[in-house]
């Protein structure tokens, strides 16, 4: 703000605030009144976000295409404009002068407000994250490859700049990609190499004897590694498959046996949309999967479809983390796929959806049309 | 592009600033036009009758009455900063908080028309 003209020194929102009963105080235009279109006011949701903002934690991310969000350490907000009709005039606080120490019992005005922009909580928009992610999939022996360059690659700070969504969020966005950090990019690895390192840690685990309940993660990564493996995507793939069990000193792995079937159930059918009948497909994952390992076909909820044709059942690739993450666009894939859908089949479908401010309940009454020919029959869901 | 909010206030001495809000518009009288800086708006009144405070605005010939309101939900008063030329950032613009509202005294009451003439520099237009 410009400095004052003349003498004048008001009390500002001190003077105004504080004024007592019996007293009286003259409003007027401040010498700077004007529309000052760079003063915005903010309203502020609750103390989390205020404390985040008067801590400096506050960020607005977007491109100059999309809405902006203002993004706080942990949470994501839309940004609404708010007009208002009233006269809300501002009033900046007192502007000490030293010559004067006295305030004039006098109020300055210096802006009418035409409103305020409100903080929505809202999703983040993380569906753009897995676009830019798979625009180069990270292969083992890329780094024999020609193509050097870092086009189609992002840094953490490249992805800041372009999601919008607070760190947080973002950072639960990439594990749920599996996304790995690699040379300062993020990247997600490409199908087939995950399948290759896994197998490679499977093989060598029956070759040296190691226990999948509790493989110790130097000697898997210094194995690996002198047969040519990468470390970051060995170590990616134990935490991919695995959980650590931190013992003593030595970090020890413990493969969850689910996750492995459910990978090779999915390279047994291919990717989404791959399918074949039900017999073929549990023989040959019978034949991928290790000998103890329980595989029952409930623990490919949510990653394949059942379809019966003719006589015969067939099973369909179909996963829900490649699905898009905003209600709207989901139900748009699943009816695709699907016209009618019983609750069974669609509830892990759905399961994930998280929308701030509507239940589960309140998506389906958003975007599905629900039937249910009597009090004993199944619900039916199809497209509104 | 990312924007930082900047506050160099932090959380203890964020200064306070307040509002004063009315419904209608003010209008100055049409020889003044735009000239308005420094001109008087009105005055206002506290007084307090049994447990609550009151505060009277008078612009014009019109009385406007109101109470002190704390604000459910705060504003913060932010400043749009062009950047200049050659700063570490590469973005045009940066913001940065440099007031709270938590405050206001809001005149709610349709105004009252004050049958004596005072000086009318101003006067207040309602919808």
């Amino acid at each position: 703000m410009a400095t004052n003209k003349g003498d004048i020194n008001d009390g500002g929102a001190e003077s105004f605030l504080t004024l007592g009963p019996d007293n009286s105080v003259t409003v007027r235009y401040h010498p700077d009144f004007g529309p000052h279109s760079d003063l915005i006011l903010l309203e502020v949701p609750d103390d989390s976000v205020l404390n985040d903002l008067l801590r400096g934690r506050v960020t607005i991310r977007g491109q100059f295409d999309e809405d902006a969000v203002l993004c706080t350490p942990s949470s994501t907000y839309a940004m609404k404009f708010v007009g208002t009709s009233n006269s809300v005039f501002l009033i900046p606080p007192r502007k000490p002068n030293l010559s004067d120490p006295q305030p004039n019992p006098l109020v300055s005005v210096l802006k009418l407000a035409p409103g305020n922009v409100e903080l929505v909580l809202t999703a983040p928009r993380l569906d753009k994250l897995r676009f830019l992610l798979m625009q180069r999939l990270y292969k083992i022996d890329e780094e024999d490859e020609e193509d050097c360059s870092s086009e189609g690659l992002y840094t953490w700070h490249d992805l800041i700049c372009s999601i919008q969504a607070s760190d947080e969020e973002l950072r639960e966005g990439l594990k749920f990609l599996s996304a790995v950090e690699i040379n300062g990019f993020w990247r997600i690895v490409h199908p087939k190499s995950v399948n290759m390192i896994l197998t490679m840690v499977l093989t060598n685990s029956v070759l040296h004897d190691w226990s999948l309940d509790a493989l110790v993660e130097e000697e898997v990564l210094s194995v690996l590694e002198s047969d040519g493996f990468n470390t970051t995507i060995v170590k990616h793939c134990l935490e991919t498959f695995g959980t650590k069990n931190e013992n003593d000193n030595s970090k020890l792995w413990g493969l969850d046996k689910k996750r492995i079937a459910v990978h090779f159930a999915k390279q047994v059918l291919g990717s989404n949309g791959g399918k074949m009948r039900l017999e073929i497909f549990i023989e040959k994952w019978m034949r991928n999967v290790q000998k103890g390992t329980p595989f029952d076909l409930n623990m490919l909820e949510g990653e394949v479809l059942y379809e019966t044709i003719g006589a015969e059942t067939w099973i369909k690739a179909f996963s829900v983390a490649d699905l898009p993450l905003t209600p709207d666009a989901r139900f748009s894939v699943l009816f695709k796929e699907r016209a009618k859908w019983a609750w069974k089949d669609l509830e892990p479908y759905v399961r994930d959806l998280r929308v701030p401010g509507i239940s589960s309940e309140g998506l389906l009454i958003k975007y599905t049309r629900r039937v249910q020919p009597n009090a004993d029959a199944e619900p039916i869901f199809s497209a509104r | 592009m990312e924007i930082k909010v900047k506050c160099n206030c932090g959380v203890e001495n964020c200064s306070e600033w307040a509002i004063l809000e009315l419904q209608g518009v003010v209008e100055s009288q049409p020889s003044i036009a735009n000239q308005i800086q420094g001109l008087e708006i009105g005055r206002l009144c506290c007084s307090s009758s049994s447990s609550q405070v009151n505060y009277t605005f008078t612009v014009g010939y019109h009385e406007l009455s109101g109470t002190k309101v704390s604000l459910k939900k705060p504003l913060l008063v932010l400043k749009k900063n062009k950047q200049e030329e050659g700063s570490v950032s590469n973005n045009e613009v940066d913001l940065e908080v440099i007031g709270i509202i938590r405050h206001k005294i809001l005149f709610k009451n349709r105004p009252k028309a004050i049958i004596s003439r005072p000086q009318v520099k101003d006067k207040k237009a309602s919808d």
